[in-house]
């Protein structure tokens, strides 16, 4: 079968627990909103392509369980993620002063630099407590791009998504890039030698 | 200029239809429905269509499903529900089996169909009923050469609407295949099964656009130049290329330039001579219209052959395929003299093919000149990514020198110089090309436009004057140019008289064809909906399977009593799933922790069916251990375990294994019993933690009243203790009995030793093997490199206080048994030695260190101990008793880890 991607990246989403990681992919994915709230109780995953500069990735997106009990079981996921979401409530403020407990999480776990930080619930300015500024100083702080999104009124969540893959993306050409030109390199220099070994016999 | 109705593909694909009346009558139904369908697209699934409407929904408009059956696969141990397709393609006049699977039946919507295999109803399909030996009467097998032998087998119910019964699909099947290989075209082999491509080896995404081509193609006009020419061996140099090629109001944007006799020398047919020549080229690229810019695109030659494509320069990226290809059918169909060249592209998303031939001379050889084209056509396979043949293409232009000629009736003056356009009519009545088509002898499904130009063959060279020598050739339209295919207008048909170099005159004509091309908005648009829609359908046929619980609650957990706990898994979703518990990293390596036990580990769930799982919960001598670390080290809410549940390919889910642990003695570490001031079962999982947390120097008592408990019975039991301390099996602990010792020791029970010598001796030694470090921690290794037991007595006197008057008292204690010949000094060594002195860096059994071990307590045992002892004590500011045979712990809480309680160790002497 034709495969049906250019690349395949996988991206995680982490964060405190009710803070809304799984509507986010709902909405990212599905293009939907439950209003009722169920607790992940583990990790999901969902599937989305999306297409930049022309070409087709394939987004596997991993949603895991917030809750305190599961963060050593959760930490083994971080593994082989090519992109880390981290979602706060921006009504909540407890959830944003855990976002340094997750970005140790990602530093202790995988080598990704590939993360974006996510304010989510941002739909009602009366109980909103973590003000953008906050935020995005932090966020300048810690050289993490912000957005504040709502997967119920769907604000910013296509935004934000694209933005971490673009990341990615351009992360991955990069790396391929470096290789190329390392590659090059060695090449001359294994044929500076081939010529010089010619005229010495 | 227009298409001669009698010529066209479509009255042949029609009158193929027609006849088998059965299925035609289906073409029509279902093409209403067909249409009804695409107007509610997006409602999909809540209209209630019956299965062939939603299996038509996996198909083009111009592809119908004729009927639809029902049947299933054995694959391993699995019945995989399949629906085949009898589907026609209108405009290939072809018919195809497709076998789809199907989530589930009868499917609910498109989404649920995938197409698994296709069987083209070429020569190659069979189908066949060979019951020989099979646990199923009802069945069959399908295969073609291209696809191997699938055997189907099918229930004697049909459950979906409009499905067929498997007698009514056997005769479609047949019947279409017979309308099929008996209609004309099949005699020539140009049956067209190229529609079948678009749903094979390519990725869902491809066919699903494919599918929908519809709505973001356009049809982009493009100005196509055929010309063609003899040229009777005569060089470039002098022909007045310019008005042949330069003809139309318009630039063309694609030319296709075939020359024939370019060199018929015996050297280039003998080499098979295939270089295109260059100055010919040259000079065409000079000739063109002088409105464009041109390149060469590409050009082919054999022989005298050859043809060359040139483009507007601006096209050049939007030609995304080009292939040439050669057929020789001179002497043995082997040299290149006759035959044919081609050329196909890819413009846009459209792909035109463009073939030059040269067939066979002679009037009386219209037979041969048929065969010559019938063999280009079965020769010419294009080396492309789907070894596309002429018929293969969108756009076919046909031309070169076909040498037909006129058949002169006997006795008739035909018109050939007068220049009336009956005249040219009179004389296409007797044209052999026509006569033949006519016929279906060859070029089925090709036009040609109304010829308005005198016969281009046999002239004078340098003349316009007709054959005038010795053989006075007849006159004829050797030189042609014919077409196939959709949307292609002729504009101009016509020869060049003025160009007298050959005894041909050069032809040329003009078309507009509408050429698919995507708009690239509307592209875009849909192929992110086709893309999502692909990512919906693998997202909705993720396995998903669910519990009945997340968290398996073991309420009260005792030390060495078995807890059960079931939860039930469901697989609601419509394939099998396959779960299982997910091995952890290391240093776990497995599903569970050690006082865990899970049955079945893995298991397959058939759609709609259950699996009870049991998780055993044990903390024995083999696992408290371990739980206690792992309570002491516990930062947050404490579980037992979290069970990852993996579905293959699909979620893991957590199962949180909890409960509260009733502490017990057994386990923990002489320093955190030294700290109680009540008896164990009294405390809560949380006190006992903050108790092994606990890591000041501070002790409630100088030695566990436990320890002092167990001693002290199994002194009182003299010389009733035979088999005591004898081997590390703990075999007493299996008994439920043992619970009861336990319960004894946990309460600082003041009622008789409920059990025997031997089983308090077994439990002493738990007492000392289950903490999570020896006895002698931290100086076990620098024990065993002692030589004298005064030397030992030093280290020894650095322990912990509760540490040293323990081992101490222990070994004063077994001192004595030993010497009253209660207990065997060997077994004693080697049991205590690999207690004592157990290692904590590594697991493997190590026999030269056991040795060592046993060797250290024999010579710590057996020597002087009485004064090795009390040097000891003395130095260690002495052994301070316990509540001596007075059970009532909570009288002594008050005494620390000092000298200040009065040493009772004479009571046990």
């Amino acid at each position: 079968m034709a495969r049906g991607f250019d690349h395949l990246f996988k991206l995680l989403i982490i964060g405190d627990s009710g803070v809304g990681k799984s509507s986010l992919l709902i909405r990212f994915s599905d293009d939907t909103f439950a209003g009722t709230y169920i607790t992940t109780i583990g990790v999901d995953f969902k599937i989305r392509t999306v297409v930049i500069d022309g070409l087709r990735i394939k987004l596997q997106i991993w949603d895991t369980a917030g809750q305190e009990r599961f963060r050593t079981i959760t930490s083994t996921y971080y593994r082989g993620t090519h992109g880390v979401i981290i979602v706060y409530d921006v009504t909540n403020g407890e959830s944003f002063a855990n976002v340094r407990r997750w970005l140790d999480e990602i530093q202790n776990n995988c080598d990704v630099v590939n993360k974006v930080l996510v304010g989510n619930k941002n739909d009602d300015p009366d109980r909103k407590v973590v003000i953008t500024e906050d935020a995005q100083r932090f966020a300048r702080q810690m050289d993490i791009e912000l957005f504040e999104t709502s997967a119920k009124d769907n604000i910013n969540v296509e935004e934000m998504f694209l933005a971490i893959t673009r990341q990615v993306l351009q992360h991955k050409l990069r790396n391929a890039q470096n290789e190329q030109q390392k590659d090059s390199i060695t090449l001359k220099k294994q044929q500076k030698n081939k010529r010089k070994s010619k005229c010495c016999s | 200029m227009n298409t001669d109705p009698a010529m066209t593909s479509k009255s042949t694909t029609l009158s193929s239809l027609n006849s088998i009346p059965t299925i035609s009558a289906a073409v029509s139904s279902s093409g209403l429905l067909g249409s009804v369908a695409s107007d509610n697209d997006m409602r999909d699934g809540e209209i209630s269509l019956n299965t062939i409407e939603i299996v038509q929904r996996k198909f083009k408009d111009n592809e119908k499903v004729l009927s639809i059956f029902e049947a299933y696969q054995i694959i391993g141990q699995e019945h995989r529900s399949r629906l085949l397709a009898l589907v026609v393609s209108v405009a290939g006049g072809t018919y195809a089996v497709f076998s789809l699977a199907t989530a589930r039946l009868p499917p609910r919507n498109v989404n649920d169909l995938s197409i698994d295999k296709i069987f083209a109803l070429n020569e190659t399909f069979q189908i066949g009923s060979d019951k020989k030996g099979s646990i199923s009467q009802l069945q069959f097998d399908l295969k073609t050469a291209d696809e191997a032998a699938v055997k189907y087998f099918y229930y004697p119910i049909i459950s979906a609407e409009g499905a067929s019964d498997f007698e009514t699909f056997h005769a479609q099947i047949i019947s279409a295949k017979f309308s099929m290989t008996h209609s004309t075209a099949a005699t020539e082999s140009i049956l067209s099964y190229s529609w079948l491509n678009d749903y094979r080896q390519i990725g869902e995404v491809k066919q699903e656009l494919k599918r929908r081509e519809n709505e973001y193609i356009v049809f982009k006009d493009f100005i196509v130049y055929c010309g063609t020419w003899n040229v009777n061996n005569k060089p470039y140099s002098d022909s007045p290329l310019h008005l042949w090629l330069s003809n139309g109001e318009q630039p063309a944007d694609i030319y296709a330039i075939a020359l024939q006799e370019l060199d018929t020398s015996a050297k280039a047919i003998t080499f098979s001579e295939n270089r295109p020549d260059p100055m010919w080229i040259s000079k065409m690229l000079s000739s063109l219209h002088k409105d464009g810019e041109y390149e060469e695109l590409t050009s082919v030659r054999l022989v005298g052959m050859m043809l060359t494509i040139i483009i507007r320069k601006q096209l050049r990226p939007y030609i995304a395929r080009c292939r040439v290809k050669t057929v020789a059918r001179g002497v043995f169909n082997t040299l290149g003299n006759k035959g044919g060249v081609a050329v196909s592209i890819q413009l846009n998303e459209g792909n035109l093919c463009f073939v030059n031939s040269h067939l066979a001379a002679h009037m009386a050889f219209v037979e041969a000149r048929n065969e010559d084209y019938a063999g280009i056509v079965r020769g010419l396979v294009f080396d492309d990514d789907l070894k596309r043949t002429i018929n293969d293409h969108d756009h076919i232009f046909w031309i070169g020198d076909l040498n037909y000629r006129i058949e002169e009736p006997p006795g008739l003056q035909l018109p050939c110089n007068r220049a009336s356009p009956n005249a040219y009519d009179v004389l296409m009545k007797y044209d052999q090309l026509r006569i033949e088509m006519g016929k279906g002898n060859c070029f089925d499904g090709y036009s040609e436009g109304r010829i308005k130009f005198r016969p281009t063959y046999k002239y004078d060279v340098g003349t316009d004057n007709f054959d005038s020598s010795e053989k006075q050739r007849a006159p004829a339209y050797c030189d042609r140019v014919l077409w196939k295919g959709v949307r292609i207008e002729q504009l101009a048909y016509n020869s060049i008289m003025e160009i007298r170099q050959s005894d041909h005159k050069p032809v040329y004509a003009i078309f507009r064809v509408k050429i698919k091309t995507k708009d690239e908005k509307r592209y875009k648009r849909i192929h992110e909906e086709v893309l999502k829609l692909v990512d919906k359908r693998e997202n909705e046929n993720q396995p998903q399977i669910s519990v009945d619980k997340t968290v398996l609650d073991f309420g009260v957990v005792r030390f060495n009593e078995l807890s059960v706990c079931d939860f039930t898994v469901s697989n609601n979703c419509p394939m099998p799933v396959e779960f299982m518990f997910k091995v952890k990293d290391p240093p776990l390596n497995d599903i569970c922790e050690k006082w865990l036990q899970v049955e079945p580990r893995a298991e397959t769930l058939m759609t709609d069916s259950t699996k009870r799982v049991r998780v055993k919960l044990l903390a024995d001598v083999r696992s408290i251990t371990g739980l206690l670390k792992k309570i002491r080290t516990t930062n947050w809410k404490f579980d037992f375990d979290i069970l990852i549940l993996h579905v293959k390919n699909g979620p893991d889910m957590f199962l949180t294994v909890t409960g509260e642990y009733k502490p017990s003695c057994f386990g923990l570490s002489v320093e955190t019993l030294c700290r109680t001031n009540q008896p164990l079962n009294t405390y809560t999982q949380a006190q006992v933690k903050d108790l092994m947390n606990d890591d000041s120097p501070e002790f409630r008592v100088t030695m566990p009243r436990e320890f002092f408990f167990l001693i002290d019975y199994l002194h009182k039991q003299g010389n009733k203790v035979e088999g005591a301390f004898e081997t590390l099996e703990y075999k007493h602990a299996r008994s439920l009995q043992f619970n009861v010792i336990r319960d004894w020791l946990d309460t600082w029970s003041s009622e008789e030793f409920p059990g025997t010598p031997q089983a308090a001796a077994e439990a002493l030694l738990m007492l000392l093997d289950l903490p999570e470090k020896p006895l002698l921690d931290p100086f076990v290794e620098d024990l065993l490199q002692t030589n004298t037991a005064a030397e030992a007595m030093e280290l020894i006197s650095l322990l912990s206080s509760p540490r040293r008057n323990v081992f101490v008292h222990l070994c004063m204690f077994l001192r004595q048994g030993i010497e009253r010949q209660y207990y065997n000094l060997q077994h004693v060594a080697s049991v205590f030695g690999r207690i004592l002195l157990r290692s904590t860096a590594h697991a493997g059994r190590d026999f030269y260190r056991e040795t060592r071990c046993r060797d250290f307590m024999h010579r710590f045992i057996s020597s002087d101990i009485g004064g090795t002892l009390s040097t000891g004590i003395a130095d260690s500011s002495g052994i301070s008793g316990v509540g001596g045979g007075a059970n009532g712990g909570s009288s002594n809480g008050g005494g620390g880890g000092d000298g200040s309680n009065t040493a009772r160790i004479n009571a046990i002497n």
